[in-house]
């Protein structure tokens, strides 16, 4: 399989995130700006021309308060006093309307304005004929003026103005409609975005965690390789121990034997303190001291014992050997009756205090030792304690020993713990579990 | 840390001026001082819109002893519905902090439907005469000389004048020496247009002004022959549309020329530039005077004009309804105003109330001018129909800590002040001549509150009476400039402003703990200007144009 990294996919992922983020970060924006270039342009500018059309929508009304005043004469002003107040408001009028000019809405006709200004210029025109006839005292005509010229030219300018206002406030609907369209559709963008955004993340992660678990696979077969492979090594070794112990044993014990018997015969045919006789007798000696010897060794390497008598009879078999061999006081129990365990447990579970014995003899400095069997049903449970000098400090490289006992325990399915007795010292724990019914090779 | 070190710690952190005392108290010597008046809005029912809007009241000299008297505008019983007479009251000073009534003896015990009134010696003879607005025909009183008042409205020509007349002030708008007479008008009402007006449908309610149409105000010019001529369309003042009930004069391009601020209720409140030929011209929008910030019109009552720094721009004060805050116009270089009360405290601590008559005047004598404001709703019933309001309402009483900021000391000047009262009109005058300025309130249908200021702070002070030769008597439009040290201060003598109401004309200058006032220029009406140097603290003045100072 090729090794594509999860980097790679993520990098791509973000890539693509950000470029969803961008091009709808551009969007958005000239979306935005449109709405911002219609705010101002339509609905900023018709408001404010709304507002001027209203302030001349006020004089109008000030000046038909005015108009109605000098036609009924409640006051005791000739028609002439009320010429400020028109003056003023016609400043004004005329203010107004060059500001409004300027911010009329397109949708205002050429004829439109025309009308709005012939209106305002014939109202002047009626007012300036109405101070004429005042100031000539004609007070009666005046009024009459005001009645019928002045007020309809008003109320036509109410109208017009009145007119131009709604038709400002359908232009404000219908910029309002134009700008919730824009809203609309970049909230659709929004939700657009946002399931790019969510599907780039997933479809990453779904990639990540792809890739993860080939790995992780991957790995968990490379260790159970391993495992088989150690496995297969120790095994073998097993193998080669018991087949040289038999060769040992089979081979160099029958020689050996087949010699010391020939010593003997030889040696009985020589005359009593001969010197000969000496020598022969010493050569027979060193048969039988190797004899020994190569039994002992092939014991050590495979004990028939375990072969012959299982496990349990093999520990304490060996224990017996071992506190000969060393002059170490092994303290054993064992609890509960064990199961006929054969040779593939068997043999593991021996090493395994074969090799802890060893390691207390080498680190511990006392030459007591402590080792428990516990039998169940359904497993072993192997202790063997020492009140010395402890792993610590040692095992910072934990010895080829340590780690062939850990590739046992795995090989068996069980446990191996380095434990901290009370006393101080090391106990090495080990619990395997027995195939039920027994295990039979 | 304990709670209560804790809060101790906060209390220690707080800036250590929080509170600062005001350094002077507003105590109530009404009855002490033989104030019995009690105004007379003369409802019975009806709800008449006059009702609601009286009565105004005066600081004055009316026999020239140098003391304070006070004059108390009253209303009356409407024609149909007579249980008792009421009439305006006069009260001499008797110079040791006590009145004695002199209405009867004055000739003043006449019913009107009177308002506000406006005091100013029209004819120059030394003696001021009184102009009290009236639903109907206003009056205007001439001063004998002799401890009485004569009604002289026919003979000066102010007769055939039916209004619903509100303010009114005498200032010298074409500066010929003699003092003419400006009306404020408030809407065209009488009992024959009386409108309907309900908030349920069943029950009569006071209406408000947009049930009615305005009225325009009245100029009258001082022809100088104790005569009058109603000059109000030749001037341009003629506007049917204002519904007007404060007025103030100032120099708002200061050339020297009396202009014209009037208060509108529910309508632009207006500016009229003096054009020195007579005439006026409005200028209010422009100014940025008409409207609210927010380009509202709002219900415009009293009002007055001060310079509240050196830098000779005015400053105008307009009380408003409740929720629309009073509005501080502040002149700016440019000569358009702009209205502070929003940005500054002033504006939050007025929303709730319902200002009517107002005044600039230097409470603490420091230097600085303050302002009071006084409130009351005019709805009785507004406390069921808004929970936040109430008929009754406290007065305001900004103190002014310079620096362009105002803090609302009225509950900490007296609990007798920050009663809540259902008040018109405001004037302050000193009535004991020791330098601090009292305070007058009326109320509506309710008695009038006589408030001695006593001060706690040992501020100096300097009393200054212009009478006038060239100009008006009265010397009403009179501006002095007063330099003390680093302090700098303007006042101006002047009839009108407030609510219906006129102060004493006569200029405290408060020096705080200074010794005198170094430099005082006075620029009178008529144009001349004097200057004078070394005012003692403590001491008052009297200065006669053309003629110099003596120390009274």
């Amino acid at each position: 399989m090729p090794a594509r990294t999860p980097t790679v996919i993520q990098l791509v992922g973000l890539g693509v995130t950000l470029g969803a983020v961008a091009v709808f970060s551009i969007f958005t924006l000239r979306q935005l700006d449109g709405l911002r270039r219609l705010e101002s342009d339509s609905v900023d500018r018709s408001r404010r021309d709304s507002l001027q059309l209203i302030r001349i929508q006020n004089n109008l009304t000030q000046l038909g308060l005015a108009l109605r005043d000098m036609a009924e004469g409640t006051e005791p002003y000739p028609i002439t006093g009320y010429k400020p107040e028109f003056d003023r408001m016609r400043g004004d009028l005329q203010d107004a309307l060059s500001v409004e000019a300027q911010l009329m809405p397109a949708t205002r006709t050429p004829a439109q304005q025309e009308m709005l200004n012939n209106t305002f210029a014939r109202f002047w025109g009626e007012v300036d004929h109405l101070w004429t006839v005042a100031a000539q005292g004609q007070t009666n005509e005046a009024r009459a003026l005001i009645r019928t010229r002045l007020e309809s030219e008003r109320s036509t300018m109410t109208t017009v103005i009145a007119r131009l206002l709604v038709q400002n406030s359908e232009a404000e609907g219908a910029a309002v409609q134009e700008i919730t369209a824009i809203y609309g559709r970049v909230e659709k963008n929004l939700y657009v975005l946002l399931a790019a955004v969510v599907a780039a993340i997933s479809i990453t992660s779904a990639l990540v965690i792809l890739h993860d678990r080939r790995v992780f696979a991957q790995l968990s077969r490379l260790s159970e390789e391993r495992k088989e492979l150690a496995g297969q090594v120790i095994s073998v070794q097993e193998d080669v121990f018991r087949n040289l112990a038999r060769e040992l044993h089979d081979e160099f014990g029958q020689v050996l034997t087949a010699v010391g018997v020939m010593l003997q015969r030889v040696e009985k045919k020589l005359p009593d303190a001969s010197k000969q006789r000496e020598d022969i007798h010493e050569v027979r000696e060193i048969a039988n001291q190797t004899l020994e010897r190569v039994r002992s060794m092939s014991q050590m390497l495979h004990p028939p014992v375990l072969d012959d008598y299982g496990l349990e009879n093999s520990i304490e078999w060996y224990l017996r050997q071992f506190e000969k061999q060393t002059g170490f006081q092994v303290h054993y129990e064992k609890i509960g009756i064990g199961p006929w365990i054969g040779d593939t447990i068997a043999i593991h579970v021996y090493r395994i205090l074969q090799e802890s014995l060893n390691n207390v003899v080498r680190h511990s400095g006392t030459t007591e030792a402590w080792v428990k069997v516990a039998y169940s049903p359904a497993s072993l449970c192997l202790e063997v304690e020492d009140h010395g000098a402890g792993l610590e400090g040692k095992p910072a490289r934990k010895g080829l020993g340590l780690i062939g006992m850990r590739e046992r325990a795995e090989l068996l399915g069980g446990q191996m713990e380095f434990q901290k007795p009370a006393e101080g010292g090391t106990r090495v724990k080990l619990v395997v579990p027995l195939p039920a019914g027994g295990v039979h090779e | 840390m304990r709670r209560r070190d804790f809060l101790g710690a906060l209390a220690a952190m707080a800036p250590p001026n929080n509170h600062p005392d005001p350094g002077f108290r507003l105590r109530d010597v009404t009855r002490a001082a033989g104030i019995d008046f009690v105004h007379n809005s003369g409802a019975f029912g009806r709800k008449y819109l006059p009702e609601t809007m009286g009565p105004g009241c005066a600081f004055l000299d009316f026999d020239n002893d140098g003391w304070q008297d006070i004059l108390l505008v009253n209303s009356m019983d409407w024609p149909g519905h007579k249980r008792r007479r009421s009439t305006l009251k006069l009260y001499r000073n008797n110079r040791n902090g006590t009145f004695t009534d002199v209405t009867r003896t004055a000739g003043l015990d006449v019913e009107l439907y009177g308002l506000g009134v406006a005091v100013g010696d029209f004819n120059n003879d030394g003696f001021v005469d009184l102009y009290i607005t009236c639903v109907g025909q206003s009056r205007l009183f001439q001063n004998t000389g002799r401890g009485t008042f004569v009604d002289v409205t026919a003979k000066a020509g102010l007769g055939a004048h039916d209004g619903f007349s509100t303010s009114a002030m005498w200032f010298d708008y074409d500066r010929d020496g003699h003092l003419d007479l400006f009306v404020t008008n408030y809407v065209r009402w009488s009992e024959k247009s009386d409108v309907f007006c309900s908030f349920d449908g069943r029950q009569k309610s006071y209406c408000t002004p947009e049930a009615y149409r305005g009225a325009t105000c009245w100029l009258f010019r001082n022809r100088g022959d104790g005569t009058f001529e109603d000059v109000t369309a030749k001037a341009g003042l003629l506007d049917t549309s204002s519904k007007s009930l404060g007025v103030a004069a100032l120099s708002y391009d200061n050339d020297g020329w009396p202009d014209l601020f009037v208060a509108n209720d529910t309508q632009p409140n207006k500016l009229y530039r003096n054009q020195r030929n007579g005439t006026f011209s409005e200028v209010g929008v422009k100014a940025g005077l008409a409207f609210s910030e927010d380009g509202r019109a709002r219900a415009g009552m009293g009002v007055d004009v001060a310079y509240l720094d050196d830098a000779g721009l005015a400053s105008i004060v307009v009380t408003n309804f409740d929720n629309e805050m009073l509005g501080l116009y502040r002149a700016t270089k440019s000569g358009a105003f702009v209205d502070q009360a929003p940005k500054t405290n002033m504006g939050l601590a007025t929303r709730r109330s319902l200002g009517f008559g107002c005044f600039f005047f230097d409470a603490n004598l420091d230097g600085q001018l303050d302002l009071l404001v006084v409130n009351g709703h005019i709805d009785e019933t507004i406390s069921r129909a808004r929970h936040d309001v109430t008929y009754a309402q406290s007065p305001h009483l900004f103190l002014n800590e310079g620096n362009g900021s105002f803090r609302d000391v009225a509950s900490l000047i007296g609990p007798e002040f920050s009663v809540p009262k259902v008040a018109r009109g405001a004037a302050f005058g000193d009535i004991h001549n020791d330098g601090a300025q009292d305070v007058l309130i009326t109320t509506n249908n309710g008695p009038a509150y006589l408030y001695r200021n006593e001060q706690s702070n040992s501020n100096r002070w300097v009393r200054v009476k212009l009478t006038g030769t060239k100009s008006n008597r009265d010397a009403i439009g009179a501006l002095v400039k007063y330099e003390s040290g680093d302090l700098k201060g303007s006042r101006t003598v002047k009839s009108g402003s407030s609510y219906l109401s006129q102060s004493e004309t006569t200029l405290t200058l408060g020096l705080g703990r200074r010794e005198r006032v170094d430099k005082l220029q006075v620029l009178w009406p008529s144009g001349q200007t004097e200057e004078y140097h070394a005012l003692a603290a403590g001491k008052r003045y009297l200065i006669t144009e053309g003629k110099g100072i003596t120390q009274q």
